[in-house]
């Protein structure tokens, strides 16, 4: 019981205050829906998302839970320090995000529940931008500074049963939830003109399911498969309906082969249907593979991970590259532990390099 | 306790990760919002319903007593009372005695020129005695005979600024210059004559000022209980079981300020007049469009007027022209909002004619964020009645130079979109 308070205060601190719960930011979702959270525990993201559909930490796949022997609940936090190149002019940018927050528990023999949520869209930037134009006849030069300050969160509530010493499943509903504040402020160097400021609260709704399957194919070797479908993405300003997005389809799979308890490697696949949402918006796929060595005090996570990006100019989809390493420490009797991890991060698409540092912290509890 | 250490460090560090910096460069417009803020100009005629009204401030009322000498356009004189002690004085300020006043021996008088052009030369006042029966429904035909036969004395003011210290041990006169605030303080000797006193009227006495110098002038001197033309003393004898002694009366309060104006304030007509004195307000009333009013946020507006009749007189009149809301239309006696939230100015300068430009963008915005706010402007003259200058506009009903409202505004922003 001693551990059990300072725990819980940590894990307040990471979910706290619940406004914040976004994922890491990218310019590249500016013109589109936001950017796209990652679905992913500390550990899961360490190997750069390869043994992401064997977590049941991560909010990605359900049957994983199914092999939940008791209560757990998680929670990261995840500071980026990124830098933004606009070709050859840099800025530099940092953020701290709370993505993830689940509870999970076995209810009966064979059927597992868990709850929380996660980061869906992140929907927070600030651009500012210096311009000019014709006013009175007279060419009057100003600041323009947008910003949107939210996201958009996923909240689950899924179950996983295993049906043999095979074969599990999942599947889970999704409603997607969140705000953002924006505001549109224009500042012109003839102070005559007097400063632009307005502001709103957009809320944003939508509903998703998702179903999952994990399979044992021998031991030591796993697969996993899921997909997921959303609806619409429904943005409101007061009472009126702003925008209705169409949300993706998704699907997805992944290889588990642990030759060794000390020893795994593994692999993922994801696309998405993200075009669907409409103009600058593009198909992707993503790709994974890493691996964990030592099962005991402080294993080591390595993987590498690509893909592409949803929103961007142009006719290509901007791409990225990430490599990412972690660990972990349990205590108290194996009833808590803590993930650590760092994720090295570069985005390329039309006139835009994003290079990105992530540390990442993640507390799991098993009371 | 490794533990509660460890949870306690995870803990600080994760409180001290929270900070933002999102701020970027946009380049535009590949990584900005595909929405921009939209800004649209347009000049509003819908002007209507002006009118004119004069007599907000009477000159009785003024803070200032105007004198001016502009010939062709004005010749204004300052006038003012102090009331006297009556027959009787006190002959000793420690015993209720009194005796009878017999005659007065001099006086000095306090007065603080507020407004003068410092380029004139020769700035002379003039002092005369005026009836001490002038009051408000004085006029300047009333007193012009005064004006002519009952001169006192006269005080150059250059003379007396050049001596040393400012002082003429001559003629008892004495300034002070305050090089701050721009005034002078006059301290005017009056001998026996000039400080007269004359049982029947009191003691009391009137005088009038007219000011001249080698180019056409205009002044201003402070009004009002305390700062007015005074007497700091007056020397009176009375006399004591028939002995003549001399007594100061002390300070001799102004009972009545005001100034009379040749040729009288032209009548009101079509055109919106706003200055003067008495004072004149112009009013317009503007059918505010919905759709820059309910939907837009006002960033400038700017109130144009075309000058009819230019403001006439010396540079120093020049004067500030106030455009105000009002709190409710009630046509000529609408109350005017005065905070600067829901009033704007312009400068009006002496004999200009370019079209006059007013900000008021204050105003608009008032009316923006209050629809129940009468969409009426007031033109007045931030210091009504403290300077003889007014200026005329052309009304709506002219239509090659009708007032005009020029808006700049910005539509609403579409948040929630994509």
């Amino acid at each position: 019981m001693s551990v059990a308070r300072p725990l819980v205060a940590t894990l307040l601190l990471a979910v706290y205050p619940s406004s914040r719960l976004y994922s890491q930011d990218s310019q590249f979702g500016i013109q589109g829906l936001g950017t796209p959270g990652r679905f992913e525990s500390v550990r899961a993201r360490s190997t750069a998302g390869a043994f992401t559909p064997f977590d049941p930490l991560s909010p990605l796949s359900e049957a994983p839970l199914a092999d939940l022997s008791i209560l757990t609940a998680t929670a990261m936090s995840g500071t980026s320090y990124r830098e933004s190149d606009f070709g050859g002019s840099t800025a530099s940018l940092r953020s701290t995000r709370f993505p993830l927050l689940s509870a999970a528990g076995r209810v009966a023999p064979r059927l597992a529940l868990a709850a929380g949520f996660t980061t869906y869209l992140d929907k927070s930037w600030d651009v500012t931008q210096r311009d000019s134009f014709l006013l009175r006849g007279v060419l009057q030069r100003y600041t323009d500074e947008l910003t949107s300050d939210g996201s958009v969160a996923d909240v689950r509530f899924v179950a996983a049963s295993r049906l043999n010493r095979r074969i599990a499943i999942g599947g889970g509903i999704h409603l997607l939830t969140g705000s953002t504040r924006e505001t549109a402020e224009r500042r012109f160097d003839d102070t005559t003109f007097h400063t632009v400021q307005q502001l709103a609260e957009v809320r944003y709704s939508g509903f998703g399911v998702s179903g999952s399957i994990l399979i044992g194919v021998a031991p030591g070797l796993s697969v996993a498969g899921w997909a997921r479908s959303d609806s619409r993405l429904r943005a409101k300003t007061g009472d009126s309906t702003t925008a209705l997005t169409d949300l993706p389809h998704g699907a997805g799979g992944g290889i588990l082969f642990a030759p060794s308890p000390s020893v795994k490697f593994g692999g993922s696949v994801a696309w998405r249907s993200w075009s669907r949402s409409g103009p600058g918006a593009f198909n992707t796929w993503s790709w994974s593979g890493g691996a964990e060595f030592g099962s005991g005090r402080m294993p080591l996570r390595l993987g590498v991970r690509g893909g592409q990006m949803p929103f961007g100019p142009g006719t290509t989809a901007p791409t990225e590259f990430a490599a990412a390493a972690g660990t972990g420490r349990s205590f108290a009797q194996g009833r808590a532990s803590i993930d650590l991890g760092v994720e090295r991060l570069e985005r390329r698409g039309t006139g835009l390099t994003e290079r990105v540092w992530t540390v990442l912290v993640g507390l799991v509890v098993r009371p | 306790m490794r533990v509660r250490r460890l949870a306690l460090i995870g803990a600080a560090v994760l409180a001290a990760a929270c900070v933002e910096d999102l701020s970027a460069p946009g380049v535009c417009p590949n990584y900005c919002p595909t929405a921009g803020l939209t800004i649209a100009d347009t000049v509003l005629y819908d002007l209507s319903r002006d009118s004119s009204f004069r007599g907000y401030v009477l000159p009785h009322r003024s803070a200032l007593l105007l004198a001016a000498n502009v010939p062709g356009v004005v010749d204004g004189r300052a006038i003012f009372r102090i009331n006297g002690p009556g027959t009787r004085f006190r002959i000793n300020p420690n015993d209720t005695t009194t005796g009878l006043i017999e005659g007065a021996d001099s006086a000095r008088l306090r007065m603080v020129i507020s407004r003068y052009d410092s380029a004139l030369t020769n700035l002379t006042l003039a002092f005369y005695r005026l009836p001490k029966t002038i009051d408000s429904t004085t006029t300047f035909a009333d007193v012009s005979g005064a004006f002519t036969d009952s001169l006192l004395r006269t005080l150059n003011i250059d003379t007396l600024l050049a001596r040393p210290n400012r002082k003429d041990s001559v003629t008892g006169d004495s300034a002070a210059v305050d090089t701050i605030g721009h005034t002078i303080t006059l301290f005017v000797k009056f001998d026996s004559t000039a400080a007269r006193y004359v049982g029947a009227d009191s003691g009391s006495v009137a005088y009038g000022i007219r000011v001249s110098a080698d180019s056409p002038v205009s002044i201003a001197i402070t009004s009002g209980l305390v700062s007015g033309p005074q007497f700091l003393s007056r020397y009176i004898r009375v006399d004591s079981s028939g002995v003549p002694v001399s007594r100061n009366m002390g300070l001799g309060l102004s009972a009545f300020e005001s100034f009379v104006r040749n040729p009288p304030p032209p009548g009101i007509d079509s055109t919106l007049t706003v200055g003067g004195a008495p004072s004149a307000r112009s009013i317009i009333r503007v059918a505010f469009p919905r759709v820059i009013r309910d939907s837009s946020q006002i960033i400038r507006a700017t109130l144009s007027l075309v000058p009819a009749v230019a403001a006439a007189g010396v540079p120093i009149d020049s004067f500030a022209v106030e455009v105000h809301a009002v709190l409710v239309d009630l046509g000529a006696k609408s109350p005017i909002a005065i905070d600067v939230t829901h009033t704007d100015s312009t400068m009006i300068h002496i004999g200009t004619t370019d079209t006059v430009q007013v900000e008021v963008t204050n105003v608009l915005q008032a009316w923006a964020a209050d629809s129940t706010q009468p969409t009426t402007f007031v033109l007045a003259a931030r210091d009504e009645a403290q300077s003889f200058a007014e200026i005329r506009f052309y009304p709506t009903i002219a239509a090659a130079f009708r007032p005009a409202l020029r808006i700049t505004y910005v539509r609403r922003y579409p948040f929630g979109g994509r």
